[in-house]
């Protein structure tokens, strides 16, 4: 039995190509959609990270250079005032001896001078510490007591005696002046040391607290960076198993913003759709091995036909003149016949092994089945071989691509002849899956089985367990392939001696809006880069 | 006119017989044309031909099985087989078996006649073969 298909696929070429087309259009916005996002490359991060660290610790340098030139600042300070205070007191301890002994008092005055001389050659660095003030606090104090020591030495002078009043009164204010002198260098001296000590603490505090904040933000940086990386890194992982699982969508984009990885990205999309074009050739030229298996039994079958032309041709030229009118009718109308039937016996085969475009639609399952066992009949004529079709009522159709699915039964049901011996029995079952929303198709044959060491590696390319020349291994493998495509699997049971039983779990179609939209069902877990 | 050598035809293709039976009269033949296996055993049982023509591929029962029950039944007569080109292997075992020769499909009428021409001046009939032929075929 034979059926010509409703709906004849475009001619060769013109479905392809608008197929490619609209693939390459698809191709062409993902590539847009990864490109299109503002750059933030990782090298862009690492340098951020490094530059952050580096601005943090140029800070700190830049913080201690000036806190310790402050210190320098008022050490520098502390030894000029305590120079300053050494003379101050030495004066004072001449003043005391020429109070008591009537010393030379010349030599309190040249201390004071040195400590005068001592303030105004450092003049700079005490403005620096004390700000430009410092002359109206000092220096006026010790001219004072240098202007009342020359008093009391003009006096010495002049009474040349001990006692008098006036010498009692200048004594009492030199004595008050210089110790006020001194107590207040002293004070300016305990002041600044107390300020010089804060100002060691601080550096001691900008070390400690800088160092914790350097390491938070190398931590940090190195947090960010191994997240963006390592995260990348498992997405890819998770692209590559999904590829070699037979999923070949394209990556697309699932960040803000574009890096490293997206030229990664765009690398494995144009991996994925060389993939893709190579998988195509490999069904496309596995569809004509099978071709070429069914050509047998087509040229064998094709015999009857054509010679029943060539025997009534032949008769009608030997007997023309001798035939009546209804006699040649009966003949003509037996080679029109005969011919309609030869082309009837070709014509599914030819429909199969045209070269159509991928084209989705929703599909019923025991019709596709019964049109792939009529693409087979003559085979399983020619050895004899009964091939029973049996579906459940009211299946729901799922959503595929019907040549692929005919090749990937077509598949089936030639291994299941070839392990049938001649007059053998096949089984194929159209079922709703154990699990809700499959369908599952079942080619059962009654042959020696398969045994249970090689059931492993059935489905592995160039796998074969045919002689030398008659089976490629590619059958199974391309097979699995097309059904991973349309979202389902291939699984095999077997016991040795009772046959095997080849199933095949499809989706059935559940958005019928997507019809013509995706080029694949729609995976739950869609790709994202 | 020498008595008709009886012919036996079995091919489950009907034109076959329909075409077959008229031409091969017109050299002598009797010819007793069958679609069905069964039915041409059933016949080949009770009576003998001295020529039997079967196809070799059928649905329920092949022309091998054809030829070993005539070999059985009937020794004296000649089995031509009839083949597809797909199946010269079971023609060579068909020879094997004792077939008096094959004739692959398509054929013309006349590459049978002439067959079975060869098979009847074995049996020591002469055919008008000449008779079949006013084309000069």
């Amino acid at each position: 039995m034979t059926s010509i298909p409703q709906n004849q696929p475009p001619a060769v070429g013109a479905g392809g190509q608008a197929e490619r087309t609209r693939l390459a259009e698809r191709a062409e916005g993902i590539r847009r959609a990864l490109v299109e996002r503002p750059r933030f490359s990782l090298r862009l991060q690492m340098y951020l990270g490094f530059l952050a660290a580096f601005i943090l610790s140029a800070g700190v340098a830049v913080a201690l250079v000036y806190n310790f030139h402050d210190m320098e600042n008022k050490i520098r300070f502390l030894e000029i005032v305590n120079d300053y205070v050494m003379e101050v007191e030495q004066a004072r301890r001449f003043e005391k001896n020429f109070l008591l002994y009537g010393s030379n008092l010349s030599d309190a005055l040249d201390s004071v001078f040195q400590a005068e001389q001592i303030l105004t050659r450092n003049a700079g660095e005490l403005a620096a510490v004390m700000g430009p003030g410092w002359s109206q606090v000092m220096l006026p104090k010790l001219r004072g007591y240098q202007a009342l020591l020359e008093r009391l030495g003009r006096l010495q002078g002049a009474a040349g005696a001990q006692g008098g009043p006036a010498r009692q009164d200048l004594q009492a204010r030199v004595r008050k002046e210089g110790q006020e002198m001194v107590s207040a260098a002293l004070a300016l001296l305990s002041k600044e040391k107390a300020s010089l000590s804060t100002t060691t603490r601080r550096s001691r505090q900008i070390l400690i607290y800088s160092l914790a904040l350097l390491l938070v933000v190398l931590v940090l940086n190195a947090y960010l960076l191994g997240i963006r990386m390592l995260g990348s890194i498992n997405r890819f992982g998770e692209y590559a198993n999904r590829i070699a699982a037979g999923d070949y969508t394209p990556i697309t984009p699932s960040r803000r913003y574009r890096d490293e990885f997206t030229d990664l990205a765009l690398a494995i999309n144009a991996m994925i759709q060389e993939l893709e074009n190579r998988e195509a050739v490999l069904i496309q030229s596995h569809k004509m091995r099978a071709v070429g298996t069914l050509t047998s039994g087509v040229a064998h079958e094709l015999n009857n036909p054509l010679n029943n032309i060539t025997l009534t041709a032949h008769v009608l030229q030997e007997d023309y003149a001798g035939l009546s009118d209804a006699e040649r009718q009966e003949m003509i109308a037996d080679v029109v016949q005969e011919a309609g039937r030869a082309k009837k016996i070709i014509s599914n085969l030819l429909d199969f092994a045209r070269e159509t475009g991928s084209q989705l639609e929703p599909l019923d399952l025991p019709h596709l089945l019964q049109e792939t066992i009529d693409l087979a009949a003559n085979q399983i004529k020619l050895l004899g071989i009964k091939i029973q079709l049996q579906s459940s009522d009211n299946l729901p159709r799922v959503h595929g691509d019907s040549q692929q699915l005919r090749q990937v039964f077509l598949n089936l049901i030639l291994n299941a002849i070839d392990a049938s011996a001649k007059g053998g029995k096949i089984q194929v079952i159209v079922v709703p899956a154990d699990e809700p929303n499959y369908v599952a198709v079942k080619v059962i044959d009654f042959g020696s089985g398969i045994p249970a060491h090689i059931l492993p590696s059935l489905f592995d390319p160039f796998f074969t367990t045919k002689g030398r020349g008659k089976g490629t291994g590619l059958g199974l493998s391309v097979s699995q392939g097309i059904v991973a495509k349309h979202g389902g699997r291939i699984m095999v049971s077997s016991q040795a001696g009772q046959g095997a039983t080849f199933t095949v779990v499809l989706p059935v179609t559940t958005i019928p809006a997507e019809l013509g939209e995706g080029r694949h069902p729609e995976p739950a877990n869609r790709a994202k880069a | 006119m020498p008595e008709p050598l009886e012919v036996l035809l079995l091919d489950d293709e009907p034109i076959v017989g329909r075409r077959l039976k008229p031409a091969l009269a017109k050299i002598g033949c009797a010819v007793e044309v069958f679609e069905n296996p069964e039915k041409a055993l059933a016949r080949l049982q009770e009576k003998e031909f001295k020529i039997v023509v079967t196809d070799i591929r059928m649905d329920d029962i092949d022309g091998m099985q054809v030829l070993e029950f005539v070999r059985e039944r009937w020794p004296e007569s000649k089995v031509i087989m009839i083949t597809g080109y797909a199946m010269m292997s079971l023609a060579r075992e068909a020879m094997e078996k004792g077939a008096f020769d094959f004739i692959a499909k398509p054929f013309k009428p006349d590459d049978l006649r002439r067959v079975i021409a060869k098979a009847a001046r074995a049996l020591g009939y002469t055919l008008d073969f000449e008779a079949a032929a006013p084309e000069g075929g």
